[in-house]
């Protein structure tokens, strides 16, 4: 059996507010595989965005542990963590996060400058990708002169540019209308279906998180249900 | 490069904090810039100021004692001008009086006892006089009357005589006659003979009418006196009276002004060096017509290298200007010795010796050699000259040195801080970008560098625009000309002599020198560069604090910082 993508293994983040301690993300148990779109359910406030942080490295948990592709990322370096983002993670945020100050072209081509390509190289790949988003007229606009749905395509084009492993979206329709959050979907599983990416998106939307395989929903920081383990129940059953 | 065009658009579409920003540093540096040179241009004015003798090769200056009460007999003199001999009246006249001031002179040979004093290397002589140049147009002071010389003739007719004058006469005559006979008696018989016929022919004619009048010394003698006839001629006495008018008015000027007889033998030490020469050459050695003239004079008098000046109806040729030290031996034209020797008609004469040390550490031991060797010479050094200095140089000059180093380093530093507050508020402001870019693999590295990189190019930009700001900055005070007074008084004397001019037209002479000091604000090389330098480094500074604050910052808390 090869290597899961992800194994979580009483993963948990705790922060401290005041005298209390609040459990964002508690005693989290779980394996991801490769090539899976997994929505990740549950109401604001439960730990969602936490622990996508915790899968993309952004955070360490204060226990537990988190394996990506075998190694456990509470081991690695910050330098080894970056090069982790750089490279096998994307994120996509429900914000958009595009840099303000740089036109569709260079937020994409931030995506992968410290990669060390050249310009040249660097500018085609990104104009490529704009392309495959849809957006290659739009590559020197600012994000303030674009839409929110346009604005989430470049996010998109920045997050797969790498050709990261896992793009972790948090909420990606969350600020959008309903047909700008149906395009977006659509193309980013199209997108992720055609580079063999996993996609793991948090989000509220039932008719997204009715097409994913799997369902991980969480409640309080736990994980409440999850429909891998459902079926295996139901198949045992 | 992506990193360069992230930067310039960093940059560019930030406007207004980078304009800040810049501004901040770059006017920290151009202050810096500015008050360095001016504090510069402070110490070299002072330099030449305060150090009258150093400027001038020389150590110790030896002068001879005043004499009397109120500096001599020359300090008081009344300076009067007889107008009326220089010419006629309406004619345009010069005049220059030279008179010592307070230094008397002595002769030139008493310099060689200063000379072999032990520990004296060299010695210079010099003299300086006040001229006192008067200019105009001779008025008319005095009217001139002759009188006298006029002759008057009286003549007039008696009245005809009354009948008893004329019995009288009558009397009188045969009185006469009667003598006259006898004494002819006596002449004839003495002899002389020839003699007496003339007076008797005489005689016999007058007997023709005895009543008549005229003719004959008898009847003349017989008249009474009022019918003798009345003429006199009196003559007035002769006298011119010079009557004096009121005080004319005239254009007549009076100006006085410093002359020195520098000795053209030496060039580095005398009353004026080549050192000071600001402009033109230093006097030849040929004891040519040649004058320096000192830059205040000259700017006041509108002379320039190549101009005339005529000092007692001798035309020198100006062929430099200098900036004359500070003190009493400071003067306005600078001459060769014997060419003011010969004007001055003091020839062979000095009034002052000045003195080199072999040692700079011997100058106190020479002194008192002086002083006990010349009981009547007055000796003096930079550091007694220095202490006569007073005026807005000085004050500024204390007031740059206590004041300049803190204050450059506060205006810097709150240039910095400046600089720093604001990246931090920038870096605050862009913790989400900064949490982007981390989730979007840019380690801290990158991000550190890159914030680094955009403050260092403000720094950079600022300090160029600092420097340039502090370059006009400077250019505008040097072009404003600014002055500063520096005063000296002359001598010992603190006695203000005053030279009456004609006419009781009184005018003072102080006996403080004062001289105008030109501020400038010299641009030094390494000025510029540390105000540039100070620029990176405040760029730097608040760089370094602004990615320290993004750097502490794990990319989870940065993304849920909220905009």
């Amino acid at each position: 059996m090869s290597t899961p993508l992800y194994e979580l293994r009483g993963a948990t983040r705790s922060f401290q507010m005041g005298n209390s301690t609040i459990k964002a993300v508690d005693d989290i148990n779980v394996t991801i595989d490769k090539e899976e779109l997994i929505a990740l359910e549950g109401p604001s406030g439960s730990g969602k965005t936490t622990l996508l942080q915790l899968l993309g490295a952004l955070d360490r948990p204060t226990s537990g542990q988190v394996f990506f592709e075998g190694r456990d990322l509470a081991s690695l370096s910050d330098g080894e963590l970056a090069e982790l983002r750089l490279r096998s993670f994307g994120f996509i945020f429900q914000q958009f996060n595009l840099l303000s100050t740089l036109t569709a072209l260079q937020n994409v081509e931030a995506g992968l400058a410290p990669l060390g390509v050249s310009a040249g190289e660097l500018r085609e790949r990104s104009l490529a990708m704009l392309a495959e988003v849809g957006l290659r007229d739009r590559a020197f606009h600012l994000p303030g002169q674009m839409s929110g749905g346009e604005q989430q395509r470049v996010a998109i084009a920045r997050a797969l540019l790498a050709e990261p492993h896992v793009v972790l979206a948090d909420e990606p329709t969350g600020n959008l209308d309903t047909k700008s959050g149906a395009d977006v979907i659509a193309l980013l599983t199209d997108l992720a279906a055609r580079h063999g990416t996993t996609i793991i998106v948090a989000t509220h939307d039932a008719g997204l998180a009715a097409r994913a395989p799997r369902r991980l929903t969480m409640k309080d920081g736990k994980l409440a249900t999850d429909s891998k383990k459902t079926r295996a129940a139901a198949k045992k059953r | 490069m992506f990193y360069l065009s992230y930067l310039r658009s960093e940059l560019l579409r930030r406007k207004g904090r980078t304009i800040l920003t810049m501004l901040g540093l770059a006017l920290g540096v151009a202050l810096v810039i500015v008050i360095t040179s001016l504090s510069h241009g402070l110490d070299q004015a002072q330099k030449t100021a305060l150090n009258p003798l150093s400027s001038i090769g020389t150590d110790l200056t030896v002068t001879a004692q005043e004499e009397g009460y109120g500096g001599g007999a020359f300090a008081n003199r009344m300076l009067e001008t007889n107008l009326a001999s220089l010419g006629k009246a309406g004619q345009h006249f010069s005049y220059d009086t030279f008179s010592a001031g307070t230094q008397p002179s002595f002769a030139q040979s008493q310099a060689n006892s200063v000379s072999s004093i032990s520990g004296v290397a060299k010695i210079a002589t010099g003299l300086t006089l006040t001229v006192t140049h008067q200019e105009g147009k001779i008025p008319k002071i005095t009217a001139s009357f002759r009188t006298g010389g006029q002759q008057i003739n009286v003549s007039g007719q008696t009245k005809r005589p009354s009948a008893a004058d004329l019995a009288k006469m009558a009397a009188c005559l045969a009185k006469q006659e009667k003598k006259s006979s006898s004494s002819t008696k006596t002449t004839a018989t003495t002899g002389g003979q020839s003699s007496q016929s003339g007076s008797l022919s005489g005689q016999g004619q007058d007997q023709g009418g005895p009543g008549m009048f005229g003719g004959g010394a008898a009847m003349r003698k017989c008249m009474p006196a009022s019918m003798k006839r009345f003429q006199k001629t009196i003559t007035t006495r002769r006298q011119t009276l010079r009557k004096q008018v009121n005080t004319p008015q005239t254009n007549i000027k009076t100006s006085t002004y410093t002359i020195g007889g520098v000795d053209t033998s030496q060039t580095d030490m005398g009353l004026i060096t080549k050192t000071q020469v600001s402009k033109g050459r230093f006097l030849s050695k040929k004891n040519a017509r040649e004058a320096l003239v000192a830059n205040s004079y000259a700017s006041s008098h509108k002379l320039k290298v190549g101009s005339t000046l005529s000092i007692k109806k001798t035309t020198f040729r100006v062929v430099g200007l200098v900036q004359a030290p500070l003190g009493g031996q400071s003067a306005d034209v600078y001459v060769p010795l014997k060419q003011l020797q010969t004007l001055a008609g003091q020839k062979n004469q000095i009034n002052v010796v000045l003195v080199r040390a072999s040692k700079s550490s011997g100058v106190g031991a020479v002194e008192k050699k002086i002083k006990s060797a010349l009981p009547s010479a007055q000796v003096a050094s930079n550091k007694s000259e220095a202490d006569q200095i007073s005026g807005s140089l000085v004050t500024a000059s204390d007031l740059a040195k206590s004041l300049g180093l803190a204050l450059s380093i506060i205006v810097i530093a709150m240039a910095i801080m400046l600089a720093a507050l604001l990246t931090l508020s920038s870096v605050a402001k862009r913790v989400r970008e900064i949490g982007t870019l981390r989730a979007l693999g840019w380690s801290r590295r990158l991000v550190i560098r890159q914030i680094t990189a955009e403050s260092l190019t403000q720094g950079v930009i600022g300090g160029v625009v600092g420097v340039g700001i502090g370059i006009v900055a400077a250019a505008v005070i040097n072009s404003f000309n600014l002055s500063l007074s520096a005063s000296s008084k002359v001598g010992n004397s603190t006695t203000t002599g005053g030279f009456r001019g004609a006419f009781g037209a009184t005018q003072s002479a102080a006996q403080t020198t004062t001289s105008q000091v030109a501020l400038h604000a010299p641009l030094a090389g390494s000025i510029i560069l540390i105000g540039f330098a100070l620029a990176i480094l405040g760029g730097l500074l608040a760089g370094a604090a602004g990615a320290f604050r993004a750097a502490q910052l794990r990319p989870a808390d940065a993304l849920r910082q909220v905009e």
